[in-house]
């Protein structure tokens, strides 16, 4: 295998993956992987029953088993540690404060009441069925109707009742929009609990140094950061005087801290004035133990001596899953603090269905407002989201919303739109975010466009273009905000799309396929994301939130010549350290392999809230690391200037040769010029050069958009469906990886064709999860997913310059809108209506009247 | 008369793994894909479900494929195992493995190891099958990642670069230093 | 979702197993594939124990065809095993039919043929491929031998009639008449996961008529079923799609499977329906077009 040399340019080109050979040797670190010396074993008792009260717990006999070494009930968590506290507080939302374990309630199957630490993950579970818990079983609150209703039992003694949010936001004259109207078009949609399901499931190794009692904390997360952040707040409690004490003895510390503080403020001072305050007033009024509770956590880190270290490598896929910080990684830092010992915990397959992550359960009611010619006038939506039991952390259902409110428009232009959220809270796992967790927005829109075409006798492909923004319109905002500029580029996806499935051609098709009594349908969805969008983009979302979402790298060459590129980002499938390779080695005239990539280490990394999630890889990510090679590159470019005698405006670098233009006979290495600067001015940390970049973004637009358009052929006798064609149109910019954005888009609509067909996160009416295994949750596999074609559009915006847009989500975005169309449009001779988005065969044929419901 | 092994209890096993001979004291009830990753310390082959569904467990035992989470490891008594580490020949790797890099085959890659060891059992069967036919027969092996497409073209183009080769041994390790 | 612990036996002949049997009884377990016994013990759904090991006893990993043509397949024959076997193809080709269809390559690699029926399950394909071709179970135990024929073996829902001191040590398939056809077919959500339903199918024509017919259904209660009332109306017809078709409509009003989470009870109803049209038609072309 040659190595990759520069010269054409890296970024642009299918360059191969620097990360195959370890991954692709079996040498990958995966957490795992990672067994220290001595480590103790993890395995948590979970409740089986959706609803209860635990009455007592008795963990005598489990104690005394073979090789376990401690059992540490959830009173025991609770007594060790700090809730974990609301993130994000909007109006009219309260986020119940929960402990790691739980000790006094449970509220969905598989909640954990205990934590039992053994010699063995074997032991462990044997000792696990010994503790003896006595439940008082409650009344389940299984689904969204029964949590709407005031008579059902509550999960959380300060909500009211089971709904935890419920808020409406308004743009335009939506009455006298709605009034003007020629038609109104309405419809309600619900979609099914949908689980993220990474191939490798969640897990934390704790190392304890034996002297100081430092964490180590090798973790599956997308967050090393926001990790290390929460395990220091919630799991190092102590007592309010040693944080006292703590704090006046860390006087560095205190110093550091506020002008932390003073500097993000100031930075952020406009952001911050933005921010609406009452929903923190609303929550601390309605449980006072918040404010009490934030104050301890803040005390706490103030004292603190010594924060963890989190360590990530290599991550087997998150899809937003490993963002959120688990409740088992706080019970495991408290075990580990207590013990003085190294522990592991790798999640099972069985607790990764029941709590590792569910998304998706949106019930929508919608109604479209328009003209008999078609023209869009407004849209009215009524969301509730299903969150399950315990709020995710640090995005939880709430924020999904928000943005679902921003993105529903879509493409379209709008006279008035309005959405009312309403979340609720039921014994199920607990809601985070999927890949495009707003997705739905997009589903449901699509959906309600491809019924009013029904209705009007229009095409659905006509109705979407006449309606949609253009170059001609820009710059223009959506209704709900975002500034829209030429990168908005969907209607280009569109026309590209209709040209590429032949209209004609399919209605031929579709003919002569009826004659034969087979069901052809084609289906077609549009959407733009915000990747990472416009700088008002997270205004819109909720006052204020643009705070978290600068993004910082680091570029070093060391004394010997060797660069490493430092980034927040946590690579977990997206192949960062081939693209981040591909933009610095272009910046900086080497290799490929000349690259280093350091991620996922927080005692290396900068600091970053998110991670890696929100699309944010390519373009903030990406923007970063740009930015810091190509400062490290002039300073490199200046120092060999000044040691060739010449003018760095005279400098080129090809292939690692730093030379004068048109003389690369007496050209320098890395090695050479980086030993000179160190000589000048000593290294640090044996660091010859360096630079940082905190990217913020670029000035307006940033969108991705898409088409995604397929055929679909309906079997009458079984249905199943069979998926002849799917074809995506994707614009996101320039590409630094095809083959990497052609993988993403594919992954995505993947998982599509899995929500439609596949997938169900279904519970009974007493709360038991139906799909515990991979018997019952169904991941597609070679046989279900077909070819996909991928078709690129490059739009560039005016900025110029780091292009390079988000592409992550996108593939979910589109698939369940495309494909519940087109089976829609295959069954409409039938007068089917879809208004599901999972449709198993049972479901087709009785879409199709071909049976009866049971 | 064989000794019934109780509970707690150890038994010895032995069998040959990747071309070394491997020895010890096993209890029954531990999974071959433990006693391989833990015991003989190849984490190579990854855990998925542990429950025979995903197939990212999957070795080869006497050249055929199973998946290592659904053996005890007693069951191995005498086998000879090959794990994903045992694929490469020192720095050279196994056509499967080049050509999985050459058609940018993953992404997370913890599915891998089940997809080269199924796609090489399939390849020694059938050395060139249709597209349909890899397809089929990797259907056991699940990717959360992909959407499948880059993994049968890795196939594919393993096909391609054994039946050219024959001296499959050509092939250089990544990144070498020049 | 580590295995919990058991006392493991390893016997070394078969007399050896059957005492172990014996003694154990219903704390027992077999374990020969394992295929399906351990995502159970992983899942901790009543594990056994005591785990008999049948593995490494000699003389059960045979297949023999007898001077009559039935074919005998020992307890430790693999399905792969079964796959490559010129003598199941030739005197027991519905074996074969049912094959692509057995989970995925790494299951048929450790799986059994004889552990498929022994455990029974409804949704399998093995133990409906015994009832439509009428095999025979040998069972053994210290006390002798028995023979248990195929309407006789299975009771309920992973229940066989195996005494717990009894050990399937081979079944033997009647042998495959020339005026044969059969066909396996099965609907099921994914490629390779269970049938939602489905249908091992044999039928017998002579003189372009139906002379025997077999339907064996899976996946649409407890237990396989023969829908015996359709079976009898065939008889004596000829095999044609109007025919088929009837044999579909009344299948589809004879069984009453449940619905669970992957099929309603009347999606189920209705592909039966479907599937015995497709397996009557297969298996009728198969005996056509079959030499004389």
């Amino acid at each position: 295998m040659s190595a990759q040399t520069s010269g054409l340019g890296f970024v642009g080109q299918s360059v191969k993956r620097v990360e195959d050979d370890r991954l692709l040797r079996g040498n990958g670190q995966y957490v795992a992987d990672v067994s220290p010396e001595g480590v103790l074993h993890a395995t948590f008792l979970r409740s089986p029953m959706a609803h209860a009260r635990i009455a007592s717990i008795d963990a005598t006999e489990a104690r005394r088993a073979k090789g376990v070494r401690a059992v540490f009930t959830g009173q025991d968590v609770v007594d060790a540690s700090h809730p974990f506290p609301p993130f994000l507080m909007l109006p009219t939302m309260y986020t119940p404060l929960h402990w790691a374990l739980s000790a006094d309630k449970v509220r969905h199957q598989g909640d954990p009441v205990a934590l039992i630490i053994a010699e063995s993950r074997y032991l462990a579970e044997d000792a696990a069925e010994l503790v003896e818990v006595d439940y008082e079983p409650l009344a389940p609150v299984a689904n969204i109707s029964q949590a709407l209703r005031s008579d059902t039992e509550p999960l959380w003694d300060k909500a009211d009742g089971n709904v935890m949010f419920d808020t409406y936001h308004d743009y335009g004259d939506i009455d006298a929009v709605f009034a003007d109207a020629d038609r109104v078009i309405t419809e309600r949609f619900s979609c099914q609990r949908q689980s993220n399901q990474p191939m490798e499931t969640r897990g934390s190794v704790i190392e304890v140094d034996p002297d100081t009692g430092h964490l180590t904390v090798h973790n599956a997360t997308q967050s090393s950061h926001m990790l290390r952040w929460l395990i220091a707040a919630l799991a190092e409690k102590e007592s309010m005087l040693s944080s006292v004490k703590g704090i006046i003895a860390q006087k560095e510390r205190r110093k550091a801290f506020s002008a932390g503080i003073k500097a993000f403020m100031a930075k952020n001072k406009e952001e911050m004035a933005k921010q609406d305050n009452t929903g923190t007033v609303d929550q601390i009024k309605r449980d006072k133990a918040t404010l009490l509770h934030l104050q301890r956590i803040g005390l706490g880190l103030l004292g603190m001596n010594d924060y963890p270290t989190v360590v990530a490598q290599d991550i087997g896929g998150g899809f937003g899953a490993k963002g959120s910080i688990a409740r088992e990684d706080i019970a495991l830092a408290v075990a580990a603090i207590e013990l003085g010992q190294s522990v592991k915990w790798i999640e099972d397959r069985v607790e990764n269905l029941t709590d590792g992550g569910q998304a998706r359960e949106e019930d929508m009611t919608v109604a479209l407002a328009l003209d008999s010619d078609g023209t869009f006038r407004g849209l009215k939506v009524d969301l509730i989201m299903d969150q399950g039991a315990y709020p995710g952390f640090p995005v939880g259902a709430g924020f999904v919303t928000q943005i679902m409110k921003v993105m529903f428009p879509g493409a379209y232009k709008w006279e008035a739109f309005q959405q009312r959220s309403r979340i609720v809270c039921t014994n199920k796992g607990k809601y985070i975010p999927y890949r495009g967790p707003w997705a739905n927005e997009t589903w449901v829109r699509e959906r309600i466009i491809d019924i009013a075409a029904r209705t009007l006798n229009m095409s659905p492909t006509e109705l979407r273009r006449k309606n949609m923004f253009g170059d001609e319109d820009m710059p223009a905002e959506m209704i709900t905000g975002p500034t829209l500029d030429e990168t908005m580029s969907t209607r280009k996806t569109l026309d590209h799309a209709v040209e590429l499935m032949d209209l004609d051609a399919f209605e031929t098709q579709r003919a002569a396929a009826a004659a034969e009594g087979r069901f052809l349908g084609i289906g077609f969805a549009c959407y733009h994301e915000a990747a990472p969008g416009p700088p008002n983009f997270t205004d819109s979302i909720n006052p204020g939130t643009g705070v978290l979402t600068a993004e910082t790298a680091r570029t070093v060459v060391e004394v010997d010549g060797s660069i490493k590129v430092i980034t927040s980002q946590m690579p977990h499938g997206q192949s960062h350290e081939t693209t981040y390779s591909q933009l610095a080695a272009d910046e900086l005239g080497v290799g490929l392999d000349d690259v280093t990539l350091i991620w996922g280490d927080t005692s290396r990394t900068p600091f970053s809230f998110i991670g890696t999630g929100g699309s944010r890889g390519g373009p903030m990510g990406g923007g970063a690391v740009r930015g810091s090679s190509r400062e490290v590159r002039q300073q490199v470019v200046e120092k060999a200037a000044q040691m060739l005698e010449a003018a760095p405006a005279d400098i080129e670098i090809v292939d690692g040769n730093i030379h004068v233009a048109g003389v690369p006979a007496r050209g320098l290495g890395y090695a050479q010029v980086a030993a000179a600067a160190a000589a000048d001015h000593g290294a640090s940390d044996n660091e010859a050069f360096q630079a940082k970049c905190d990217y913020e973004g670029k000035g307006d637009g940033g969108w991705s958009c898409a088409t995604h358009a397929c055929v679909v052929e309906v079997d009458l006798e079984t249905g199943m469906i069979d998926i002849p064609r799917y074809v995506v149109v994707e614009d996101c910019g320039p590409i630094i990886n095809p083959a990497i954005v052609d993988g993403q888009v594919r992954g995505g609509v993947a998982q599509g064709i899995g929500a439609v067909l596949y997938e169900n996160s279904a519970y009974d009416d007493d709360g038991n999860l139906q799909a515990t295994t991979y018997m019952d949750y169904l991941i597609p596999t070679s046989m279900e997913i077909p070819h996909i074609e991928v078709h690129h559009l490059e739009t560039l915006s005016a900025g110029g310059e780091n292009d390079f847009r988000g592409v992550g989500e996108g593939g979910m975005i589109g698939s369940p809108a495309a494909l519940t169309n087109a089976i829609e449009d295959a069954l409409a001779p039938l007068g089917a209506r879809v208004t599901e988005q999972y449709l198993p065969p049972t479901k087709i044929l009785e879409l199709a009247g071909i049976i009866a419901p049971d | 008369m064989s000794t019934p092994v109780q509970i707690h209890a150890t038994m010895p096993i032995a069998f040959t793994i990747n071309g070394n001979p491997y020895s010890a004291d096993v209890e029954p009830r531990r999974s071959l894909s433990d006693v391989i990753r833990d015991d003989v310390g190849l984490t190579g082959t990854h855990l998925g479900c542990e429950h025979g569904v995903c197939g990212a467990c999957t070795i080869l035992v006497d050249g055929a494929p199973a998946r290592s989470c659904l053996m005890l490891a007693v069951q191995a008594e005498g086998a000879d195992i090959t794990t994903i580490e045992g694929l490469a020949d020192g720095d050279t790797l196994h056509p499967i493995q080049q050509a999985m890099h050459e058609a940018h085959g993953f992404q997370c890659a913890f599915c891998a190891p089940g997809f080269l060891m199924s796609a090489v059992a399939l390849l020694a069967e059938n050395p060139s099958p249709t597209r349909d036919e890899i397809r089929q027969e990797l259907s056991g092996n699940l990717c959360r990642c992909t959407g499948y497409e880059t993994i049968l073209n890795g196939v594919e183009t393993a096909v391609a670069l054994m039946a050219g080769s024959g001296a499959a041994s050509a092939v250089d390790n990544l990144g070498a230093p020049e | 979702m580590k295995n919990p612990p058991f006392i493991y036996h390893r016997p070394e002949s078969l007399d050896e197993a059957l005492g172990l049997l014996a003694a154990h009884g219903n704390d027992a377990k077999v374990l020969a594939g394992g295929q399906s016994l351990l995502p159970t013990m992983a899942l901790r759904l009543g594990p056994p124990e005591q785990l008999i090991d049948i593995s490494h006893i000699p003389d059960l990993a045979k297949i023999s065809v007898a001077p009559d043509h039935s074919v005998s397949i020992g307890a430790l024959v693999r399905h792969a095993g079964a796959e490559r076997s010129n003598d199941i193809a030739r005197n027991a080709p519905l074996i074969h039919q049912a094959m692509p269809h057995v989970g995925h390559r790494a299951i048929r690699t450790r799986g059994t043929v004889v552990g498929s029926i022994a455990h029974a399950d409804p949704a399998a394909e093995m133990p409906a491929v015994v009832l439509a071709t009428g095999a025979t179970m040998v069972a053994q135990s210290s006390a002798g031998t028995r023979e248990i024929p195929a309407q006789n073996f299975f009771e309920g829902y992973l229940t066989t009639a195996l005494r717990p001191d009894e050990l399937l040590t081979e079944v033997r398939f009647p042998e495959w008449a020339t005026t044969s056809g059969g066909a396996v077919v099965e609907l099921s959500r994914r490629h390779g996961d269970f049938a939602m339903v489905g249908l091992a199918c044999h039928i017998q024509i002579s003189a372009d008529n139906i002379e025997h017919a077999a339907l064996a259904f899976f996946g649409v209660g407890p237990t396989p079923v023969r829908v015996s009332l359709v079976e009898s109306q065939l008889i004596g017809q000829p095999p044609t799609a109007d025919v088929f078709a009837a044999a579909a409509a009344a299948v589809s009003a004879t069984l009453s499977p449940t619905a669970d989470l992957h099929g309603s009870a009347n999606y189920r109803k209705h592909l039966a329906g479907v599937l015995t049209v497709r397996g009557l038609t297969a298996a009728a072309a198969e005996r056509i077009g079959a030499p004389a």
